[in-house]
């Protein structure tokens, strides 16, 4: 038998503990009938039972998904044709020009996007609420698709496109048969990277909710200021049980496309 | 490609769905339609039972929502864009809000109950003749401390208490310069809007003074650190020590003889308001004896309403350090707007003092 506790593993599997300790202390809690996030009592679903019971917090949690969703969905479709786009442009000074204005909008601070959201949408007299939280998702989830669905654009060999047009396919043709189903690896992980995005935006999503209208990650903020209820760690559970499935969903769409003989995307599995 | 025109239609298919079960959700709740009144307070500021009893009352819905700073408050009001119909702010911040127009006047004749308040907490100089707002709580600043773990008797009736030289490292101050540079002036025997640079100087180098004993200056978190036992005493809004002592029966509040600030939390009807008529009755209805009687004994912080007082029970009202006895009470003091360039001063003396930690 070989050998299991190299220093390397140890060395992972404190890193791990150090960074998933204060989640499973706060899930651990939320089972504490005590009230506190102290000296545990016993076990209860009460907390649970609590959230369940609340409506308002039931909308919430559900137009946050909604949110998530349409604006992954609609981002989704916008930053693969403007990933298409900026694959199809010649001149490389051009498109690394557009590759870096997409990318400053990534490593944006969120409050300054979100400030500035704000302001536009007082500016133009959009209403806060729905429509200004999806329209802020969308936008700054676009880039993130960009930078998901052009690693495979440019992984695509210039001579499949050359290939389709000998064979008399046109212009729809090429992108519908070829580039499109080609990339639905990268579209699929950016629709999951934009998911992700949204359903945990805090920072952009404050600024412009308004008129009774929020979503969860601002709710649990805004509950967390009035003294740490348990419901708290509950809701908070439950979403992170929430990210594990789309993680595990993530997972074996990539599994998938693996066995297709491709690789893709944040795994970076071989 | 048919699997992503599949997936992305599931998606909407999903997404559409999700938003009838919410429209029906919030129809079933009643939160459709214009009947609706939208009121922003500060979290936990009200019995939750008292907004069903409106809306059964009125047939008017409530939507609630909170926040936790004037100043989150007031950038969401001021930006537009929100519709809010009644808000809750402390006394400066409607003085801030008068200033920016933020605020639509209150028509009396709509508020009947308006007679329930007492004198005593009307027409104040933050809102002369109440046109703008109608007081909603009320309370003081003083020093919470917890007797089981300091020595056998210790009481808090002078601010000159803090000083004693065996408190070493055991206070908690809560972070505002108002109040903290306030409590030194009282110490003084000053005023709290005392504008003599001399007092305020000789308040500063008191405070100083002070900082031995000082374990922390700390925000909302002091409520945490007092209720865990963390600090022995600590200097907070009655509001607050209210909530600690209902979480931990240890403590104890006392409003020290010099005096202290007399601070309001009032009701208005913000510009941004869709419902003003709606509005007027959420007022009136609170202002009502019975409700705010109810409300008081649930929220815990002191009501300015005399008709209410009188339907709570003997032992809440009789707590001088809730309800201070009329000496005291003479001798409280409301913030009064200083002008910026003497609350930057306070500011700077309070920085300065900042500084002096160890």
């Amino acid at each position: 038998m070989k050998r299991k506790f190299k220093p390397s593993t140890i060395y992972l599997a404190i890193v791990f503990v150090i960074l998933y300790a204060p989640i499973f202390y706060l899930m651990y809690y939320s089972f504490n009938s005590g009230g506190k996030m102290y000296a545990f009592e016993s076990f209860t679903w009460e907390w649970y039972g609590e959230l369940l019971s609340d409506t308002r917090l039931l909308i919430i949690v559900l137009n946050t998904i909604i949110i998530a969703l349409l604006s992954a969905a609609i981002s989704t479709i916008i930053g693969t044709l403007g990933a298409i786009a900026v694959w199809y442009i010649r001149k490389n000074k051009m498109k690394n020009l557009l590759l870096s204005l997409n990318n400053i909008l990534i490593v944006s601070p969120d409050v300054v996007i979100g400030a500035s959201f704000l302001i536009l949408f007082t500016f133009i007299g959009i209403q806060l609420g729905f429509f200004s939280v999806l329209l802020a998702h969308i936008a700054f989830s676009v880039p993130i698709v960009v930078i998901m669905v052009l690693p495979k654009l440019q992984e695509m060999s210039p001579s499949l496109i050359a290939a389709a047009k000998d064979l008399g396919a046109n212009r729809y043709h090429v992108l519908t048969k070829v580039i499109l189903p080609y990339i639905t690896p990268g579209i699929f992980a950016g629709f999951f990277m934009a998911l992700t995005y949204s359903l945990d935006d805090f920072a952009v999503t404050f600024f412009v909710t308004g008129n009774g209208f929020t979503t969860l990650s601002v709710e649990i903020y805004s509950m967390a200021r009035q003294g740490v209820s348990l419901t708290i760690n509950a809701l908070s559970t439950i979403l992170f049980l929430f990210t594990i499935l789309l993680v595990i969903g993530y997972y074996f769409i990539s599994k998938r496309t693996n066995a297709n003989g491709r690789m893709f995307g944040l795994g970076a599995r071989k | 490609m048919r699997k992503l025109v599949q997936a992305f239609v599931t998606v909407f298919v999903i997404s559409f769905l999700l938003i009838f079960i919410v429209n029906r959700l919030n129809a079933a709740e009643g939160y459709a339609g214009n009947n609706t009144i939208t009121v922003y307070n500060w979290g936990e500021y009200i019995d939750p039972d008292l907004i069903d009893q409106f809306e059964e009352e009125t047939g008017i819905k409530v939507i609630y929502e909170t926040f936790d700073s004037n100043e989150a408050m007031m950038v969401k009001i001021d930006q537009g864009g929100t519709a809010y119909d009644i808000a809750v702010p402390s006394e400066y911040a409607i003085e801030r809000m008068k200033e920016n127009d933020a605020l639509i006047p209150l028509d009396h004749s709509k508020l009947p109950n308006l007679k329930n308040i007492d004198e005593r907490f009307l027409d104040l100089a933050f809102d002369p003749g109440n046109e703008y707002s109608v007081p909603y709580f009320w309370g003081t600043v003083g020093i919470v401390y917890n007797p089981t773990m300091l020595e056998e008797g210790r009481t808090f009736t002078s601010w000159d208490d803090l000083w004693a030289p065996d408190l070493k490292n055991q206070i908690l101050l809560v972070d505002g310069a108002r109040e903290v540079i306030g409590f030194g002036l009282n110490s003084l025997h000053y005023s709290l809007n005392d504008t003599n640079k001399d007092h305020l100087q000789e308040a500063k180098d008191k405070l100083v003074k002070l900082q031995p004993n000082i374990k922390a200056i700390v925000g909302d978190e002091i409520k945490m650190l007092m209720v865990n036992e963390d600090a022995p005493i600590g200097v907070v809004w009655s509001g607050d020590a209210a909530d600690m002592m209902w979480e931990n029966e240890n403590l104890d509040y006392a409003v020290p003889e010099e005096g202290s600030n007399l601070w309001f939390d009032n009701m208005v009807i913000p510009k941004t308001a869709k419902n003003v008529d709606g509005a007027h009755k959420f007022i009136n209805f609170m202002l009502d004896a019975e409700v705010a009687a109810q409300n008081a004994d649930y929220v815990g912080y002191s009501t300015p309403n005399k008709a209410a007082m009188e339907l709570l029970p003997e032992e809440t009202v009789t707590d001088e350090r809730f309800y201070p006895s009329p000496e005291l009470t003479d001798k409280l003091e409301v913030y009064e707007n200083l002008g910026p360039d003497m609350l930057n001063y306070y500011n700077e003396l309070y920085l300065e003092f900042k500084m002096h930690a160890k």
